[in-house]
């Protein structure tokens, strides 16, 4: 390997990814405001179908793009141990991390968005407006395209440097920051699972939520029924996404009070919020218990959304401060 | 009639009381979270001094909470398989068996994870009687795969409760805990995507039925 050719390489890719997705990326803000346009002028709503479709073709775009940056960078980011001079392996980064989390939610829940048929018109504005904020969210905060993977970018740059410099001490340490990296997070099939299960599981509490809503509007039973159809699709991976982080964390944060961190707690509460949701449905023929069981699904979706700022705000083992 | 009703009735008061317990972990949780944002931001060196003392606090007060949780959900077990008089005398035999085990070993690990094992056992049996298409156990659900979903769900937070409570720090902890998620979610896909499926049957019985009938 060598590291310069390597940086030089890499920078080409992320030049090249950020002329092809410029223009994708500032494309996303303005379909946003078309959205939000659309949903709010009940006169323009026969639109708002053609312009989700088109908002999740663009994301779709979008992704390609990245999934093509992403196999490029594989190739490139070879990690090599300063001891033997041997490959250690490949950095996998996945196509959910960093700056590109928002584009993957968007992009799930704008699929979604083109697929709901049961009260499709009901749905379809509250379900846009996520939509808008979660695009706008990607393009102006995310910036997928022209910021790609900051902190991944960041560490494998600066272990190629290291590696240049010749000082064993700095190209070691660099080295065993890099490799620990790749071994449990990057590449663990953990990475790979639970971050899209539960992104998939986000998008269909969007679509459960924006159904509570209307059925609070309207006080009809059909629309908790619907509710609770996209609130049971997304529970079995958000499920499935929790469980799988169980083992990893114990090795991954060992010797870390990870349970008490700030991401985890709201985690579980807002599996235990989507749980208590489907056990108080059994219930909904108690006079009232409709009230309670539209109160949990809107909870739960705050506490979701909280949730997922948590990394950002709240510092702990499963923090990005 | 009145036994039916009863049952409900407890069923519904347990579903109230572990929804309770689990909001107020939820609450506890979500207090314990704005106070590390919070003293993050200012206390000087909270993270290396204060922390440990906040993790200490948390354990403390949520151990109880825990506890009361695993009780309610080992109570939640034979509720399905007994009539009112024998459901009180189980759960008293369940909660006396844990309590004999805590006194017996000193250890109130153990007498939990005895008592998580009695659930354990008999919601095996529920789930054997469920798919064998036993008339005892009884469910707020209908259909017999979604009973199952239920009932493999309810194994699976029962199991993944004993991996936490009895196996942390043993060698069986990993292979255990695959089996409750395997079960917990096995039973999810049963308990909250089979319904249609099992739905469409029992249309079809009932088509048949009426042809035999003519």
């Amino acid at each position: 390997m060598n590291p310069a050719l390597v940086q030089a390489e890499i920078a080409r890719l992320v030049q090249t990814l950020g002329t092809i997705g410029a223009p994708l990326q500032a494309l996303l803000p303005a379909a946003a405001v078309v959205l939000v346009a659309l949903a709010a002028v009940p006169a323009w709503r026969a639109l708002l179908g053609p312009a989700v479709s088109v908002s999740a073709f663009v994301l779709l775009l979008g992704e390609i793009v990245l999934a093509w940056f992403h196999w490029r960078l594989y190739a490139l980011a070879v990690v090599v141990s300063p001891d033997t001079g041997r490959v250690a392996g490949r950095v996998a980064v996945p196509l959910w991390v960093e700056s590109e989390k928002l584009f993957v939610w968007a992009l799930a829940l704008a699929l979604m968005a083109v697929l709901i048929r049961k009260h499709r018109q009901e749905l379809l504005p509250g379900v846009a407006v996520i939509l808008a904020a979660l695009m706008a969210g990607a393009a102006l905060w995310g910036k997928p395209f022209t910021e790609p993977l900051p902190s991944f970018l960041g560490q494998y740059l600066g272990y190629l440097q290291a590696m240049a410099s010749g000082d064993p001490t700095r190209m070691f340490g660099a080295y065993q920051g890099m490799e620990g990296a790749r071994q449990f997070y990057y590449n663990t099939v953990y990475m790979w699972v639970h971050p899209p299960a539960l992104f998939f599981a986000y998008a269909t509490f969007a679509i459960s939520f924006v159904a509570t809503l209307v059925m609070v509007r309207e006080r009809h039973s059909a629309y908790e029924t619907t509710a609770y159809r996209w609130a049971r699709l997304g529970y079995l991976p958000l499920t499935a996404g929790m469980l799988l982080g169980f083992p990893w964390a114990i090795i991954a944060w060992q010797g870390e009070s990870w349970w008490w961190s700030g991401k985890v707690n709201m985690s579980i509460m807002m599996w235990i919020l989507y749980t208590a949701l489907l056990h108080a449905r059994l219930y909904l023929r108690r006079q009232g218990m409709w009230r309670w069981v539209a109160a949990i699904s809107i909870l739960a979706f705050l506490v979701l959304l909280l949730t997922y700022l948590a990394t950002y705000i709240v510092p702990g083992a499963h923090s990005y401060l | 009639m009145t036994e039916t009703v009863r049952h409900k009735n407890w069923d519904f008061a347990l579903t109230v009381t572990t929804v309770a317990l689990l909001g107020m972990l939820g609450v506890q949780s979500f207090i314990g979270t704005l106070y590390v944002w919070w003293a993050t931001n200012a206390v000087p060196g909270f993270e290396i001094a204060g922390y440990g003392r906040f993790v200490w606090w948390m354990n403390a007060i949520a151990a109880p909470q825990v506890v009361a949780l695993v009780i309610v959900m080992g109570l939640c077990v034979p509720k399905r398989l007994f009539d009112r008089t024998a459901l009180v005398v189980v759960s008293g035999a369940m909660v006396g068996v844990g309590l004999a085990a805590w006194a017996f070993t000193g250890s109130f690990q153990t007498g939990l994870a005895v008592y998580l094992a009695l659930a354990a056992l008999i919601q095996a049996g529920i789930v054997v009687l469920t798919v064998a298409g036993a008339r005892g156990p009884s469910y707020l659900t209908e259909g017999r795969l979604v009973k199952t979903g239920s009932g493999l769900l309810h194994q699976g937070f029962i199991a993944f409760a004993f991996v936490v409570v009895a196996l942390q720090r043993s060698a069986f902890m990993l292979p255990a805990f695959w089996i409750a998620t395997a079960l917990t979610l096995l039973g999810t896909v049963l308990a909250f995507y089979a319904d249609r499926f099992a739905r469409r049957r029992t249309v079809r019985l009932e088509v048949d039925r009426s042809f035999t009938a003519e």
